[in-house]
């Protein structure tokens, strides 16, 4: 059942084309590493002052402009990612590494997605410029530094294995 | 600083990652394979064309090697298509094989098919 499924996507012409073309590849290639790389671009300054690096500098800066780069980031990552998956879907599903991969990126999603709530919540703009982050903000940003530093490594060991 | 000398640690930790990373065996490029010229014929089994390259797997002697033959533009050029590496054709490869001991790996410089030369990497000695 998911194995036809996987054929069936394989097998899309557009599909076909991509896995067979001279230059659309690559170009996709590109453009999933340009996602990842304005995701892990902004997640990893933007976590470190969460964690408490330059404190001199505004905290809503880092957050209001890291936060929508990183989003975009992640959006070219993803739809690019997913035409890649296609044009070898059965391999891919059969990896560990991949499988893994995903689980890490679903779950720095869901943590962003928390992360976001938490922001909401807690008051961080009345706080004195220089003031320690809450805890439950501070763990996030490590677990997101590691999430996603980790994903970007098993998705480059991904070509090798 | 404290906060400095943790930018060190993470910096280092992320760069020691990434050298892990780039010492894995890479599949592009030569640098994976032996220098020694390698020669092998076997009967195909099953071949997959496309992005980033394609894989055609041959049955030598009752052992199943896999054969990196070039990306779609390299296998256009010479003519190398799904049709010739049909299951059963026989098929001599010339390439340099894995330099894993045990793995039965072979990029691809030229293949014969029916007496006739598809030479991938003409640029190259084969």
């Amino acid at each position: 059942m998911i194995e036809q499924a996987l054929v069936f996507v394989e097998n899309l012409a557009f599909v076909s084309a991509l896995r067979n073309s001279t230059f659309m590849y690559p170009l996709v290639n590109a453009g999933h590493i340009f996602g990842v790389a304005l995701l892990v671009g902004g997640i990893v300054p933007l976590d470190l002052r969460l964690l408490g690096l330059w404190r001199q500098y505004p905290v809503m800066a880092f957050v209001d402009v890291l936060r929508v780069t990183s989003a975009l980031g992640l959006a070219l990552a993803v739809v690019c990612g997913a035409l890649l998956f296609a044009t070898a879907a059965a391999d891919y599903t059969g990896s560990v590494l991949f499988r893994v991969k995903m689980a890490l990126v679903f779950l720095g999603v869901s943590n962003a997605l928390i992360l976001e709530q938490v922001l909401k919540r807690q008051d961080i703009r009345g706080l004195p410029m220089k003031a320690r982050m809450p805890l439950p903000l501070r763990a996030g940003a490590l677990l997101s530094l590691v999430v996603w530093i980790s994903a970007l490594v098993l998705g480059r060991l991904l070509g090798y294995f | 600083m404290p906060h400095l000398r943790f930018t060190y640690l993470l910096g280092f930790a992320v760069l020691a990652a990434f050298l892990a990373a780039s010492a894995a065996q890479a599949h592009h490029g030569w640098a994976w394979a032996t220098d020694e010229e390698f020669e092998i014929t076997g009967v195909v089994e099953s071949a997959r064309l496309g992005n980033p390259h394609g894989e055609v797997t041959i049955d030598v002697d009752g052992e199943a090697w896999v054969v990196e033959v070039g990306q779609p533009w390299r296998n256009d050029r010479v003519g190398l298509s799904k049709e010739m590496l049909s299951e059963g054709r026989e098929i001599t490869v010339h390439g340099h094989r894995s330099a894993r001991e045990g793995e039965r790996l072979v990029k691809a410089e030229r293949v014969v098919i029916d007496g006739t030369n598809y030479d991938l990497y003409p640029d190259r000695d084969s």
